[in-house]
């Protein structure tokens, strides 16, 4: 089920900035979507868009079912949102703050208060309960902040930069949750991050965003092909001789790699680099592996290390914003 | 009304009671107006001397409205043709107070952009804000008036052995004009406060409200205007039409993107 959608969704400010331009995207139920993108890419643009906090000035979007521009309530009604400017009331506790959300989505207070209560402890905020907003550090505000996007239970949850300022344990405590609301509870989660290494760590399918524009949507393995870059095997080797070649797809000649003046010298794409010991060769399957080692071994190399290096989100992403800047130009 | 404006209302409650210079605000205007003003008055009339040009002017009073004494009679009029009028400055003057920091309070504290999350339109939460500083103003407005009939009767009692008898203005007052003068302003001020881009702007702008209800005070006091209680009725129900519409109408514009600019 499609619980997310956007078509050609664009916004332009009234000043003549394009924040959003022509994004079409569809999240299915229970997935954690990481939509990746530099500050001031359209990230959080997108999630008021989704949100109704801002008229789209084309393309439609919806959430649930629901058009955000046309019944915003009912789009609140289904989901939780957590940004950096939604904040809570710094003269009340955390307790209050949070029994004031859940009146305000319809939940009476005594099961406000359980629910209250529970999120409370799982954001190991119980201590703090009943401190006022005031005496809460940056990192304590945003996991209340979580908790306050969570207590009506949402089937979609926006969530904008959601551990910024969260010190390592709370920040793996808060994935967690959010991995487990998604597998259990099937909550369909919308994350916003520039943090590319995090994003890889809890997300299962990804939107690179750059300048308003989406340069790529699907999973990591998606994403590999898309940008079109392999996998890269690194062997550390001794006894390997200049002019020594491979067969197969990594077939090639090895050769030294030299700089001269801080530039690469040497040419030729077949060509295996072999700087510091390590011998680098892009494969395209895990099964050109075994030919490789066999022919270097064979050729009277010794081998110490294998590894096998798939690019990150964060290689895919550069390469993609690369590739988007080389087709503008 | 349902149970999400309901919580709005009580949490702005709160906000203004945990807030020790808003409290104190919300209660010395009251205090002056219906507890100072009136004793000094009060103790001014039993121990002025008996002035003849002042009975001059009494004698130029309608039949109805003199008393059984010279001080009696100047206290009535006092107590039921002047003090009237404070009760439609206090709700304004409390209103503004709570409903001037109403929307962009929470916008300079970042919390306006959460309450819009909830699964209310633009026009509820406006309404749940008119509603709160309403009812906050209604509230002291009444308790005002009970602390002041007994301060004023048992100061009556002691120096001139008599009651002060409440007009009939007093019901209409209290029942109508005051809660209709009190949304018309409230409704005014939430939405100045809406557009305005700080608290003091939206403070500053709800102060010029009160000046038409200040020229009705100085119009009593010299004189210029005795409303009968069938005028009074009368400009009541047209204020409680405005107010009406004013409540309906006055959140029709507004956009989240608007109001979080």
């Amino acid at each position: 089920m499609q619980t997310v959608t956007l078509q050609d969704l664009s916004k332009t400010y009234s000043g003549g900035k394009e924040a959003v331009k022509g994004i079409s995207l569809s999240l299915e139920q229970g997935e954690v979507f990481g939509f990746l993108g530099p500050n001031g890419a359209g990230k959080t643009t997108t999630v008021k868009l989704l949100n109704g906090m801002l008229a789209p000035t084309s393309g439609k979007c919806s959430v649930m079912g629901s058009d955000p521009a046309r019944e915003p309530e009912k789009v609140h009604a289904v989901s939780g949102v957590l940004t950096e400017h939604a904040r809570m009331y710094d003269n009340m506790t955390g307790l209050q703050n949070l029994v004031f959300y859940a009146a305000i989505f319809g939940i009476p207070e005594q099961e406000g208060k359980k629910r209250a209560l529970f999120f409370l402890e799982k954001l190991e905020l119980k201590d703090a309960a009943h401190q006022r907003l005031a005496a809460y550090s940056t990192g304590m505000r945003q996991r209340l902040s979580l908790a306050r996007a969570l207590i009506h239970h949402p089937g979609v949850l926006f969530l904008d930069e959601p551990t910024s300022g969260l010190d390592p344990e709370s920040a793996q405590n808060v994935n967690r949750l959010i991995r487990k609301l998604a597998e259990e509870e099937k909550t369909t989660v919308f994350l916003c991050t520039h943090q590319l290494r995090y994003a890889q760590e809890i997300c299962t399918r990804y939107g690179l965003i750059d300048e308003g524009r989406l340069l790529a949507a699907g999973t990591l393995g998606e994403l590999r092909e898309k940008a079109g870059s392999g996998a890269e095997l690194r062997i550390r080797a001794g006894n390997i001789s200049e002019g020594m070649k491979l067969p197969g797809a990594a077939a090639g000649r090895i050769r030294q790699k030299e700089r001269k003046y801080g530039k690469e010298t040497g040419t030729g794409a077949s060509e295996m680099e072999y700087p510091g010991n390590i011998l680098r060769i892009k494969i395209r399957s895990e099964e050109e592996i075994p030919g490789i080692v066999k022919s270097i071994v064979g050729a009277g190399g010794d081998i110490y290390e294998v590894e096998v290096r798939r690019p990150s989100l964060e290689d895919i992403y550069f390469t993609l914003t690369g590739k988007e800047k080389e087709r503008g130009l | 009304m349902n149970q999400a404006m309901a919580a709005i209302i009580k949490k702005d409650f709160r906000g203004i009671v945990s807030n020790r210079r808003f409290f104190t605000e919300l209660l010395i205007v009251p205090l002056i107006l219906t507890i100072v003003l009136p004793s000094i008055s009060l103790a001014a009339v039993h121990f002025a001397p008996d002035d003849p040009d002042i009975l001059k002017l009494l004698q130029l009073l309608p039949g109805g409205i003199r008393g059984n004494s010279l001080e009696m009679t100047v206290a009535g009029l006092i107590f039921n043709y002047i003090l009237p009028v404070f009760f439609l400055m206090i709700p304004v003057m409390t209103a503004s107070i709570m409903s001037a920091s109403s929307f962009v309070g929470e916008k300079e504290k970042h919390t306006l952009e959460t309450l819009f999350y909830c699964p209310l339109s633009v026009k509820q939460i406006f309404q749940a804000k008119v509603l709160a500083s309403f009812l906050l103003s209604m509230m002291v407005s009444l308790i005002s008036f009970a602390a002041m009939v007994i301060v004023l009767e048992v100061e009556a009692v002691f120096l001139m052995g008599n009651l002060l008898a409440p007009a009939v203005n007093w019901l209409v007052i209290l029942l109508l004009l005051s809660p209709a003068v009190s949304l018309i302003a409230v409704t005014l001020i939430v939405r100045g406060s809406a557009r305005a881009r700080s608290v003091e702007e939206s403070q500053q702008s709800a102060v010029f409200l009160i000046i038409p209800i200040i020229l009705l005070a100085a119009g009593q006091f010299t004189g210029i205007m005795l409303l009968n209680v069938w005028i009074l009725l009368g400009i009541s129900l047209i204020c409680v039409l405005l107010a009406w519409i004013l409540l309906k109408r006055a959140a029709g514009r507004f956009t989240y993107e608007m109001l979080l600019k």
